[in-house]
């Protein structure tokens, strides 16, 4: 930044030192040239070198700033030519005129002043040119490939090689130049072809751009008027039509502002259409995009309404939009110069014709008996439903007051912005209904964290059993679940269950479950009697196809005995160290809400037994017998029986960790379990507790 | 899983083939709860083809098992494997149903 602004002020002195040098050399020979009537010009060479530095100064300070233009304001590189550049030709004009009028007015021959004129109009000339230059070649350059970059470039070096000619004092209309010259001419009329920028002009800025470009030409003309008529005059020690690079540059500018012209002038009929289809492109943009930024779907319909009547430009359009499932959910959310009463009767037709909510185009309505004898003021009529697959979201009718309004470009067009519409309406739906699941699994999660609470995970270490437990759930929450309560000092009731189905409401029976087991068990009951008062409990409050199974034991280390009652629930494993056996308890013992009134007394069993020091109980759900191998094997009692008679020997932990271990290994690695997962292993120790 | 339902006079035999898990057992109930399964007398079962029952589908019958002691109406159910067999035993439900061996053995209770 800082070294564009050094250059900038280093090339404004030097333009500034370059033109006052040029100057006072000028007029200094112009006033020997009229003491002794001799037209040689003192030192040549040092005006020829004073001029190249004037003009490459000039053109570098424009380049630079030429580079602030950017984006698509046209209309604005114009106005910036007009405003600095333009404006330089009319002062000029203005600064010749007071100069006639002084000489004529005081009927004196200045040869001074007419240089300092020509002068001042010489620098005002580059100033002009240089601006127009380098804004055209902004132009020029806009949506440039490589090739045009490439020829730009050449252009301006070659152009620029032609101030040599100057330096070295040739004269540029020499016959050897001439051929070089055409070749430059050429080159620069194929630089004129590159005018992208004003197909992006819309009407109105077009006819704006087209009296600006006039300006600009004429600036163009008075320079070279002015010049023209000063080019070889007697009067003057200098002539700066000699100057081959000005005549090139003017050359360029001239040309290139008349190609500008022409093309805008002749493209004015047709930038209706470019305008309507860049609009076209716009609005699928924003139809399209409108769900990142977030928009409702009435908002797409609005859209959609407002682009379609613009790209069909019709006079009359109504869009229905369906809520909900039901066919009568019908709402008019938008309306364009129509009135309900006609919506009313030209559907009330549709409906006669069963053609309400079908692709239907009619291109001249005079010609169907129902249509005339509604006696609309239009003439065509296309009716649009906006349907997926699955989903009708609207239908749109748009009426033209002219036959063979609808085209099918138009149809195209508008069948295109449907689409798009559906699309968008769909997706919007989609994103709707993920954030809603996202929201299902955010409360699924802290179910499933209240539901975690509710399990204990430590049991009271005591040293005469030591307990190990499993719990894994095959969805977020589930339907299994274990607890324990301490009765007394020496005796502690343990519970396991399973409540059939899985998920939520599963998930609230295990809650209730657990308050029954803690409401009841702070009564001391036998578990017989727990299951009979459970059962009657759960009658009233498990839905139909519901039940509980479930199993509790009541250990008294002191009578070194258990009691237990099962309900339904898996057989308890047990290893007996005394005889050196596992098996399986098999006791009767309906599950809980299966049947619902006092008859249920009879199904169930209480059971005791003494343990030995050392004996292992297992205690499970059926999602560990169930499990299935990927063969759609269950891994069933016997095994886990045979893993029992394998382990019984280690502690209760290292007991579970080889039966879960063994239990992966049998269903192979998979992420989803079938059911709910839930495995106690309780063993019994030799010490006594403590006094 | 495939339900097929086979009249004979009073008596329909539903016949379960496949798995009968927590969908199909939507497939079911609907079954049973048809208002003319009432009509009959006599509802056999063949488990000859049910590989599976999970707890949904045991709910099911359970869920009917009521109306139809109310309504007089047997239900029966026949060739049943050992696998399936065991569940109906753990939940105690083998007390409460009629479990027999063969069609012969259903039709004989189911004429008593």
């Amino acid at each position: 930044m800082l070294y564009r602004t050094n250059a900038k002020s280093l090339f404004i002195t030097s333009a500034l030192i370059s033109w006052s040098l040029l100057l006072a050399n000028v007029l200094l020979a112009a006033e020997s040239m009229h003491r002794e009537s001799s037209h040689a010009l003192e030192l040549p060479f040092v005006n020829n070198f004073l001029i190249v530095v004037f003009i490459i100064s000039v053109f570098g300070f424009q380049r630079m700033s030429a580079d602030n233009l950017k984006g698509i304001d046209f209309i604005g590189y114009l106005w910036n030519i007009f405003a600095k550049g333009g404006i330089a030709a009319y002062l000029s004009v203005a600064l010749y005129m007071v100069y006639r009028m002084v000489t004529n007015y005081s009927s004196v021959q200045s040869p001074l002043l007419l240089h300092m004129v020509y002068q001042v109009n010489f620098g005002l000339l580059v100033l002009f040119l240089a601006k127009a230059f380098y804004v055209w070649r902004q132009l020029i350059l806009y949506h440039k490939n490589k090739f045009i970059q490439i020829a730009w470039d050449w252009y301006e070096i070659l152009l620029f090689a032609t101030l040599m000619l100057t330096l070295l004092n040739f004269n540029y209309s020499s016959l050897i130049f001439l051929p070089l010259l055409g070749l430059i001419g050429l080159y620069t009329l194929f630089l004129c072809t590159n005018l992208k920028w004003v197909a992006y002009l819309t009407f109105n800025k077009k006819g704006r751009s087209l009296i600006l470009l006039m300006a600009i030409l004429l600036a163009c003309f008075i320079f070279a008027d002015f010049f023209n008529d000063f080019a070889d005059s007697p009067l003057l020690v200098i002539d700066y039509s000699d100057v081959g690079f000005l005549l090139l540059a003017m050359f360029f500018v001239a040309l290139y502002t008349l190609a500008a012209f022409l093309v805008a002038l002749f493209s004015l009929p047709t930038s209706s259409v470019f305008e309507q289809k860049s609009e076209d492109l716009l609005n699928f943009q924003r139809l399209s995009q409108s769900i990142q930024q977030g928009q409702s779907e009435k908002q797409v319909y609005d859209m959609l309404f407002e682009s379609t009547v613009k790209a069909a430009d019709a006079s009359a359009a109504w869009l229905e939009i369906f809520r909900g499932e039901k066919k009568d959910g019908i709402e008019l959310c938008h309306q364009l110069t129509i009135e309900e009463e006609q919506i009313k009767r030209i559907r009330h037709l549709l409906l006669a014709y069963n053609i309400q909510h079908i692709d239907y185009i009619n291109n001249n309505l005079d010609r169907n008996p129902g249509f005339r004898d509604l006696t609309l003021p239009w003439k065509s009529l296309i009716i649009l439903p906006i349907k997926s697959k699955k989903h009708l979201f609207g239908v749109l009718y748009l009426l033209k007051d002219i036959e063979q309004g609808f085209d099918r470009e138009t149809v195209n067009v508008l069948r295109t912005f449907t689409n798009q519409t559906i699309l968008t309406i769909e997706n919007l739906r989609l994103v709707h209904e993920s954030l809603q699941n996202e929201r299902y699994k955010e409360e699924l999660k802290i179910a499933s964290l209240v539901q975690d609470s509710l399990i204990p995970k430590k049991f009271p270490s005591d040293s005469w059993f030591e307990i190990a437990t499993h719990a894994k759930a095959a969805k977020e929450v589930g339907g299994d679940f274990y607890d324990f309560l301490q009765l007394s000092e020496s005796r502690i009731a343990i519970i396991i269950g399973d409540v059939s189905g899985k998920g939520i409401s599963a998930a609230f029976h295990m809650a209730q479950m657990k308050g029954i087991f803690h409401g009841l068990m702070q009564q001391d009951m036998p578990p017989s009697e727990f299951m009979k008062q459970a059962n009657n409990a759960l009658s009233r409050c498990l839905e139909k196809t519901s039940f509980i199974t479930s199993a509790l034991y009541i250990i008294d280390y002191r009578m070194k005995g258990f009691m237990f009652a099962r309900a339904g629930h898996c057989h308890t494993l047990y290893y007996n160290s005394m005889m050196d056996d596992t098996f399986y308890f098999q006791t009767d013992g309906l599950g809980l809400g299966i049947i619902r009134d006092k008859s249920y007394n009879n199904h169930v069993r209480e059971m005791y037994y003494d343990y030995n020091p050392t004996d292992v109980m297992v205690i499970y759900t059926d999602g560990i017998v169930e499990a299935r191998s990927p063969t759609n094997d269950e891994y069933g009692e016997d095994r886990l029986r045979y893993m029992l008679t394998q382990t019984y020997h280690l502690e209760a932990e290292d007991i579970k960790c080889a039966i879960i271990n063994d239990l992966e290994d049998f269903t192979g690695p998979t992420e989803n379990i079938y059911d709910d997962q839930t495995l106690l292993v309780i063993k019994f120790k030799p010490t006594q507790p403590s006094e | 899983m495939k339900i097929t339902n086979q009249i004979k006079d009073t008596t329909i035999i539903i016949t379960l083939d496949g798995e009968l898990d927590a969908s199909s057992s939507v497939m079911l109930d609907e079954a049973l709860s048809d208002p003319e399964i009432m009509t009959y007398s006599k509802i056999l079962v063949d488990c000859n083809d049910l590989n599976y029952i999970s707890s949904a589908g045991l709910g099911v019958f359970i869920s009917h098992l009521q109306r139809f002691e109310d309504a007089q109406i047997k239900l029966i159910f026949y060739n049943m494997q050992d696998k399936v067999r065991n569940v109906f035993e753990i939940l105690g439900l083998d007390l409460l149903m009629t479990i027999v061996s063969d069609y012969e053995e259903a039709m004989t209770i189911a004429d008593e």
